[in-house]
């Protein structure tokens, strides 16, 4: 077996810069916490600019005053993590977290499929760089020797088994995994390397440090077994996106949506599932948050299952066009509310066949931009009164279909008025055809929206032909006339 | 037409166009009525292109005229989109008329140019068969992009022209007409890909099949609209306050 060590060694930083266009080169640092935050992690241009690891911040912001500034989040690194392990699980069903900044991957044995190790390697690499991870990428027989290896800075492909232990010996001690006091020992005797470690007496190491520093030794070294904690992708999906800068508008967000989508579609492309149901969440500046503004939400639906990107991320823009944005967003959440399995399908052979499937479905379209008001469907209601029997719905509330009216009964206009309007004048000028009625509707008493009306069909002056009641809900006989609806 | 039977092997030569011919039309959805059919090219409303339609009064069978062929593209399970309706879509007499309610998408409640992008939308969409819209729209340019998106989805669109609105000079490749004609639907052929048609044709839309939405009580001949002639059913309204 061989194992992959992915090691990310801009990993602070690159949880941060990945949220804007790799084209983008203002000076960007990452500081820890407390009263004296240092510099973490510094990119290329802030480097430049004399920026160094360790340095105070204040000194960072006198050497580049424009330099954005970003506080370590160790919770994103760990889904950075989680994400690039699912990433793996495209290419070997066997993938294991090394925190803080590595992944480890058995290769060996899904090699065949990509067309070599290095093809397999290779794609790997650009795999992870893609979604805008700097990587690493150390290859040994032993998960421990990988990880040591790409810690080390060794020879990135050690040889065999056999040649393991000359691969590993240059390692310096800050490699491997020893804790502080023994490491300080270590270091005081003159112990500078794995070699060094490694040639001292066994049984007296083991009383000495404990029995642990023996066994990385001899699981590096393939001696004893090196079983790891297979990386299963979560049930749900969360993901928070920390923008390097502010961003005041929802257009600056979509590069940004972009890259969560496409974490979202690989991590539904290993569970097997569409999504059905998203919620994002735009947090804003601290400053607004401990004043009490709210995160600015948005809940989206989809009519049918789907992991497509470029589908989710279409509507996705679409709906953050429409939200208003109270104040700049810090940073962005997306979680998965509702999914549903879908099944995995075959490439067509020919293309053009796939444009076709990853159209986004007319009705999504117009939801996600015209809002779920905006667009409805109607409900027929088995109800006498004509304001009540039809209903405009929201096209996401149909869960079934009330049975239709009999096709033969009474007329009814195609056109309803919202209010019944009334007639007054528009009848003294010139006379009126009745073409049908009456039909008395009296309905309605026990619920308030009492009723009683004579309907009749009539044809105005113009030849319009109209639905028009007279209203005898007082009781009299010669109650007003209104007008319902038009026979359009 | 009459036409000796030497010139008939002749005239049927792809290459003679006559000048009572309609150009061919790729596709197209019977109306439900014959003597519309017959007026139009392709022999019912064109799939993929634009319509419109002008109302010199609303409440006159303008719906009716369209449900036939409404429920047909719905029964080959494609949507039908109605853009900024005038008044509320009446969902029982839709129903009565074969239409499937599910497959009606009702737009409303919008701007305009968001009531224009939805009408595009709808036009480009293969799903959606048939897409209606109330929306005025006059520039060119807007006219040309919706027969664009109407052709490349294969969607009969229709835009309304409502009473007072004008109509454009260009734009869509048929328009008709709509005004009632003693109780029937007189429908004008303004524009066709074909040869001009002067007479109106007029419908009978109360005893037309499949929408029988309002059926006369009897079968008699509608009163004259003569003034002053007299019908018993003919009743002058005069309007009393409620005391």
């Amino acid at each position: 077996m061989r194992f992959a060590c992915l090691l990310l060694p801009s990993l602070a930083l690159d949880v941060f810069a990945r949220a804007r266009a790799a084209d983008d080169a203002r000076p960007f640092v990452v500081s820890s916490g407390g009263h004296h935050p240092r510099v973490v992690a510094a990119n290329d241009t802030a480097r430049d600019a004399g920026i160094r690891r360790d340095q105070l911040i204040s000194a960072a912001l006198a050497l580049a005053p424009d330099v954005a500034l970003r506080e370590r989040d160790v919770a994103a690194e760990e889904a950075a993590l989680a994400d690039i392990a699912t990433l793996l699980l495209a290419f070997t069903p066997n993938v294991s977290l090394a925190p803080p900044c590595a992944v480890l991957a058995e290769v060996e044995r899904s090699a065949r499929l990509f067309g070599g190790l290095p093809q397999l390697l290779a794609q790997l690499t650009r795999a992870v760089r893609d979604v805008g991870y700097d990587v690493d990428v150390t290859l040994a027989p032993t998960p421990t020797a990988a990880l040591l290896l790409a810690r080390g800075g060794g020879e990135p492909q050690a040889a065999g088994a056999t040649h393991l232990a000359q691969a590993l010996a240059p390692l310096p001690l800050a490699a491997l995994d020893l804790d502080a006091d023994t490491f300080a020992t270590l270091h005081a005797a003159g112990i500078a390397t794995f070699g060094d470690v490694h040639a001292l007496p066994r049984d007296g190491v083991a009383r000495r440090f404990g029995a642990h520093v023996v066994d990385m030794l001899d699981r590096a070294l393939g001696r004893i077994p090196d079983p790891r904690a297979p990386y299963r992708p979560p049930p749900r999906f969360t993901r928070k996106l920390a923008l390097p800068a502010p961003a005041d508008s929802s257009e600056a967000l979509g590069f940004a949506v972009q890259r969560l989508v496409d974490d979202l579609a690989r991590w539904l492309l290993v569970r097997g599932l569409g999504v059905l149901r998203l919620s994002l969440s735009l947090t804003h500046e601290r400053y607004l948050r401990e004043r009490g503004v709210e995160p600015t939400r948005a809940a989206f639906a989809l009519a049918a299952p789907s992991r497509e990107p470029a589908h989710l991320a279409t509507l996705l823009r679409e709906r953050l066009a429409r939200v208003a944005l109270p104040a700049p967003v810090e940073s962005i959440v997306i979680a998965t509310e509702e999914t549903a399995p879908l099944a995995a399908r075959n490439l067509g052979l020919l293309p053009g066949g796939d444009a076709e499937r990853a159209r986004v479905p007319l009705l999504e379209r117009l939801r996600a931009r015209l809002g779920d008001d905006a667009v409805g469907t109607l409900v027929a209601h088995d109800d006498h009164r004509p304001e009540r029997a039809g209903r405009e719905v929201a096209m996401t509330t149909i869960a079934h279909a009330e049975s239709p009216p009999a096709a033969s009964g009474p007329p009814r206009p195609v056109w309803l008025l919202d209010a019944p309007r009334a007639l007054r004048d528009a009848l003294e000028a010139k006379p009126w055809v009745l073409r049908d009625g009456p039909e008395r509707i009296e309905s309605g008493w026990w619920d308030g929206g009492d009723c009683r009306r004579d309907y009749f069909v009539a044809e105005n002056p113009d030849g319009e032909i109209v639905w028009i009641y007279r209203d005898h809900r007082y009781g009299t006989d010669d109650g007003e006339w209104f007008m319902h609806g038009l026979f359009a | 037409m009459h036409v000796h039977p030497a010139l008939t092997p002749l005239l049927s030569h792809p290459a003679i166009w006559r000048g009572g011919d309609c150009a061919c039309e790729p596709a197209s959805v019977p109306t439900g009525f014959a003597e519309l059919d017959a007026a139009l090219p392709g022999g019912g409303w064109p799939r993929g292109a634009l319509t419109e339609l002008a109302l010199e009064r609303e409440g006159i069978g303008e719906l009716r005229l369209t449900l036939p062929a409404l429920a047909r593209l719905q029964a080959e399970s494609r949507y039908v989109v109605f853009v900024a309706p005038p008044y509320r879509p009446y969902a029982p007499a839709l129903a009565a008329a074969g239409l499937d309610l599910r497959r009606l998408v009702v737009v409303g409640g919008v701007a305009r140019d968001d009531a224009l992008w939805a009408f595009e939308q709808a036009l480009r969409a293969p799903e959606c068969g048939a897409a209606f819209a109330w929306t005025p729209a006059h520039d060119e340019r807007v006219l040309r992009r919706l027969q664009v998106a109407a052709r490349e989805g294969g969607t009969w669109g229709i835009l309304w022209r409502r009473p007072g609105q004008h109509a454009s000079a260009a734009g869509a490749p048929l328009r008709l007409r709509l005004a009632p004609e003693q109780g029937r639907l007189a429908v004008r052929v303004v524009k066709r890909r074909g040869a001009e048609i002067a007479r109106p044709i007029l419908l009978d839309l109360a005893r037309a099949p499949g929408a029988p939405l309002y059926p006369l009580l009897d079968a008699r001949p509608l009163p004259p609209h003569a003034p002053g002639a007299s019908s018993p059913r003919r009743t002058r309204f005069l309007h009393r306050k409620a005391s």
